[in-house]
């Protein structure tokens, strides 16, 4: 089954006339097109207004908003909220300290999903099943469970109010969904590939490094992209193991403490709350292909 | 050709080791610690075998979160499945539509869901909300109301800001899905004389089977775990009404310290997980095998 989101228009059921009694149909089919547009138009607007609705906020004064409230029309617009949640909020801290837990996150979850499915695909040792189960039962597991052990865990060595346990936990939480998508990658792969290499001289680490990475990179990609908005976007790991301390806040934490910081200024919050969205926006925008597909490589075998 | 062992534990030892580490091992924990009274503020803790469970089960609060969480689960997911595929089938047979909005689509589940629920929170607001001006321009102001500070429709107002989201990871799915519809099936079905609903009905949503439990299943795992959104609407609040099970654990670890109880709750949250998903993994499979 291609996974790939559509590029050419596919066939469409609803463009082509079917053949018998057109006349009735004609009409039908005006009145379906004007529902179905009229549906459109609602679909659109009920996404595209409170993302509007942001945007503007966070260019529209305070006391703009305090006058005629959040959703008015009118206004000047201006920086200024962005200019202001810059210099008074952490916010250059915030944005250092969510790349600073994603990208390592991002880069163990993947390199450690990729070594366990690579080894369960293609070296298939004895309690492969076991060390799937284990692993991909992970996925399950909620948040929560793992929360209260940790808190105690990550205090008694004294991590909390540091970006570890937030770098720990989702390398490791990561390794369930990279190691069931990477398992499936692998898989279809024919082990002659590996065989090839082996009898050329090649070592099992320059086998995999040189012939079975490079064959992966659509399957990495969709997993960083699917990794780094759940990791950016993560809430509850870093309010539970740093809410104590500002300095250590992620850009989603950081949100939280502004609110309590500036707690009518709804212009600063929109404008932190756009900021804190750019990223994980930009990399949908590059990479959206890659989101769906690693959404459902885990789940269905291609 | 079996690799050498010292490969296979070279690839396996290290993710293994930190994977047993941060989850196995706490897991492990969280079941022992159900089975005591540990608390955050004291040191000593003692065996109290399954009490906190039979506490868990008598307490209204414990009881009226599980009953939001399933109900959410079970029928909650419908809303997202059934919109997010109408709007997939609307947007194929619009392509020009559907390549213009596509990008600026995918917005809401790009977003986290703090920002969601701050811009839902300005839309229920009272008095000026988004929600509250249109139904005075449309005439129904006697409908205005604090929709998050109503004991009434705070839990109604939370869902709709989570149907939201959700129903736009269901149509991205179904977009890619309705791709891999064979066109030959359809046009098949057309000659033969079939309505387009029965196309739809009879062709299109059976093929799209195994899409369909994938989405159920990421909507399901995503309302069972949802603590985010609600942590930034309304904290559980007003009275309670809105508490899932997320929000009930970590209400019970951090404002009454009681990790013993906090582990237990947790690990009933998982055990309807394992139900849920098993339930949702047989039914895929039973209906692809008819199918």
């Amino acid at each position: 089954m291609s996974l790939d989101m559509p590029t050419q228009a596919a066939q469409q059921p609803n463009e082509a006339p079917p053949p018998p009694s057109p006349r009735p149909l004609r009409s039908d089919s005006r009145v379906r097109s004007i529902t179905a547009t009229t549906a459109m138009l609602l679909f659109v607007l009920v996404y595209s207004i409170p993302v509007i609705g942001v945007l503007l906020t966070s260019l529209k004064t305070n006391a703009e908003i305090a006058e005629r409230g959040i959703w008015s029309l009118t206004g000047n617009l201006t920086f200024d909220n962005y200019a202001d949640v810059w210099q008074t909020a952490n916010t250059l801290r915030y944005l250092i300290n969510s790349f600073h837990v994603a990208i390592p996150a991002v880069a163990v979850s993947i390199a450690g999903g990729t070594m366990i499915g690579y080894a369960l695909a293609k070296f298939r040792p004895r309690g492969s099943i076991l060390i799937q189960l284990v692993i991909v039962s992970g996925l399950f597991v909620p948040p929560q469970v793992l929360l209260v052990p940790l808190f105690t865990i990550f205090s008694d060595y004294g991590l909390l109010n540091t970006l570890w346990p937030m770098i720990l936990v989702h390398s490791a939480v990561g390794f369930s969904i990279t190691t069931l998508v990477m398992r499936n990658f692998f898989d279809q792969l024919p082990d002659s590939l590996r065989y090839a290499a082996l009898i050329d001289g090649a070592t099992e680490g320059q086998v995999f490094l040189k012939v079975m990475l490079p064959l992966a990179r659509p399957a990495l990609a969709a997993l960083a992209t699917l990794q780094f908005t759940f990791i950016w976007n993560d809430f509850l790991y870093p309010l539970v193991f740093t809410s104590g301390k500002d300095d250590v806040a992620t850009i989603m934490l950081g949100l939280l403490n502004v609110k309590g910081q500036f707690t009518v200024a709804y212009g600063n919050q929109a404008a932190l709350a756009v900021i804190a969205s750019i990223p994980t926006v930009l990399v949908f925008f590059v990479f959206q292909k890659h989101f769906v597909r690693g959404l459902l490589s885990g789940a269905i075998k291609e | 050709m079996r690799a050498p062992t010292r490969w296979t534990l070279l690839f396996l030892t290290p993710p293994m080791v930190l994977f047993v580490a941060i989850v196995v091992i706490p897991t492990a924990m969280a079941l022992r610690l159900s089975l005591t009274d540990a608390n955050l503020l004291s040191d000593t803790k003692d065996w109290v075998g399954l009490e906190n469970f039979t506490e868990a089960f008598t307490d209204e609060h414990v009881r009226k979160s599980i009953r939001i969480t399933l109900i959410w689960t079970v029928f909650g997911a419908f809303a997202p499945l059934a919109l997010g595929l109408g709007m997939a089938t609307l947007l194929q047979s619009n392509r020009r539509i559907a390549t213009m909005m596509k990008s600026a689509l995918f917005v809401p589940i790009a977003i986290s869901l703090v920002v969601v629920g701050q811009v839902w929170v300005w839309i229920y607001q009272p008095g000026d909300g988004l929600l509250n001006r249109v139904l005075d321009i449309v005439g129904l102001d006697s409908l205005q109301d604090a929709w998050l500070a109503n004991r009434r429709t705070a839990l109604y107002a939370v869902f709709i800001a989570w149907a939201w989201q959700q129903t736009v990871l269901a149509m991205i799915l179904y977009l890619a899905g309705l791709t891999s519809v064979p066109g030959e099936l359809v046009e098949a079905a057309q000659v033969d004389g079939a309505s387009r609903f029965q196309i739809f009905r009879r062709v299109i949503v059976p093929l799209l089977r195994p899409i369909t439990t994938v989405v159920l299943s990421l909507i399901a795992i995503n309302s069972l775990r949802n603590f985010d959104l609600v942590f930034a609407m309304t904290q559980g609040g007003p009275v309670r009404e809105t508490e899932t099970m997320p929000m009930l654990v970590y209400r019970i670890l951090f404002r009454q310290q009681d990790q013993g109880m906090a582990s237990a709750v947790s690990l009933i949250l998982f055990v309807m997980t394992l139900v849920v998903i098993g339930g949702l993994t047989w039914w895929g499979r039973r209906r692809s095998h008819v199918a």
